[in-house]
């Protein structure tokens, strides 16, 4: 390995060092952000009124894959609903 | 047939004439009070003067095609030389929505989820507001092709608490769809700021499937989830521009001279105030003929009398036009013709 390409390496670390903790903190502001859009598009299956249920259908297909991901980080081990079994 | 000469002259031409000249025209009222038939022969008077005219009921329990004397199904159906008519389904409406959701549904789960797709969607075909919601948006893409397809749309209305309720509508979904862009705004400019940070799975502590997913399938998504939204905004926020445009649109509210139909034209009328929804002019409808003969009808017409005053004083401000009885029933394209040309006459 040359000196440059060593010289590389340590300035990509160095970065990774101060720039991981805080790209966590984004990243997790990030998925909060959208879990709460979920919640928001979902929210009639889970029992909480929605004005605009009928409006948020169509959004649902696109949100159905992060579905399982979601309502288990949510804390919940199975689908909250018996007609929307993902697992 | 000479329409009898109701007790109060009415300054008819000069409420009514402006409303055929609108885009849209709402007609509501009480239960009963005759706005189906007001609402058609509005319909044929414009169709007469060379307006492209489409009359549309709303009410669930439809009577437009009584009024004409045919049949009028949820499709545009021709009733007279411009003249549409047209009886919304909400739940058709909502049906056909639903499917279109399901067929993309399933374009994106794994084939054994097909039947839990199905059973879901077709619990939301039933849920509490979806009959609602499906109304609205047809009436909102109506309105919208008002002026376009149609010199004019006249919306024969439920009864004044449901369409309360419809015109209220447009405000509370736009700020409703308002809050969700912003979450996606807020969304998008993290996303942004990450992208910039080079994204890792190992940021949020875990795997999950979703990361495994190349980011700019994720970006895509967000796209088209915003542009959806968007998309229903810009249809409520016409809705409401138009609702509260006064040039466009007119509210006429239909009312019986009696108590009750005063009294709740009274608060039918703070509320749409309140919406901020104008009332462009007031149809007292069936006002007893002078000259109708008996005691009984003398007795029932000075009754009327003090409610036509009391009429006079309470609605002060609206422009108002009065209708007889008719000794018929106004049924048909030419007992409607006849009553439009009396709403629209130039000489009061």
């Amino acid at each position: 390995m040359s000196l440059r390409e060593r010289l590389r390496r340590v300035s990509e670390l160095a970065t990774e060092f101060y720039v991981a903790p805080y790209r966590g903190v984004i990243a997790r502001a990030h998925r909060d952000q959208d879990d709460l859009f979920m919640l928001f598009v979902f929210s009639e299956l889970m029992g909480v009124p929605n004005p605009a249920t009928y409006y948020m259908l169509e959004l649902q297909p696109m949100l159905l894959e992060r579905f399982h991901e979601w309502h288990v980080r949510m804390g919940m081990e199975h689908s909250p609903l018996d007609g929307f079994r993902c697992c | 047939m000479r329409p009898p000469t109701p007790v109060t002259p009415p300054p008819r031409a000069a409420a009514l004439e402006p409303l055929l000249e609108r885009r849209i025209v709402f007609v509501g009222g009480k239960g009963g009070v005759g706005k189906t038939t007001i609402a058609a022969a509005l319909a044929v008077a414009a169709a007469d003067r060379g307006r492209r005219c489409l009359v549309v009921s709303t009410d669930p329990a439809h009577s437009l095609g009584d009024v004409f004397d045919r049949a009028v199904g949820d499709t545009e159906t021709l009733l007279a030389d411009r003249l549409w008519g047209l009886e919304i389904d909400p739940d058709a409406a909502a049906g056909r929505h639903i499917t279109a959701v399901k067929a993309q549904m399933k374009r994106l789960v794994h084939p054994r989820m097909y039947a839990e797709v199905d059973r879901q969607l077709e619990l939301a075909r039933l849920a509490p507001g979806t009959v609602e919601a499906a109304l609205l948006e047809r009436v909102a893409e109506l309105m919208v092709q008002a002026g376009g397809r149609f010199d004019l749309v006249i919306f024969d209305t439920a009864p004044t608490g449901h369409t309360l309720r419809l015109l209220s509508l447009p405000e509370i979904m736009a700020t409703w769809v308002e809050g969700l862009l912003r979450h996606r705004e807020r969304s998008s400019r993290l996303a942004s700021v990450l992208a910039r940070l080079g994204r890792r799975p190992a940021d949020l502590g875990e795997q999950s499937p979703s990361d495994d997913r190349p980011p700019h399938e994720d970006e895509a998504r967000a796209a088209a989830l915003t542009e959806m939204l968007a998309a229903r905004q810009r249809k409520f926020r016409r809705a409401r521009e138009l609702l509260l445009d006064r040039e466009a649109t007119a509210f006429v509210l239909v009312l019986n001279p009696d108590k009750l139909s005063i009294l709740e034209s009274q608060k039918t009328l703070q509320s749409l105030g309140r919406v901020h929804v104008p009332v462009a002019a007031l149809v007292v409808n069936r006002v007893l003929p002078e000259g109708a003969g008996g005691a009984f009808l003398e007795a029932r017409r000075r009754q009327e009398g003090a409610y036509l005053i009391e009429i006079e004083e309470a609605f002060a401000p609206f422009p108002r036009v009065s209708l007889p009885l008719w000794p018929e029933d106004v049924r048909g394209l030419s007992a409607l013709g006849r009553l439009g040309r009396y709403l629209s006459e130039a000489t009061g």
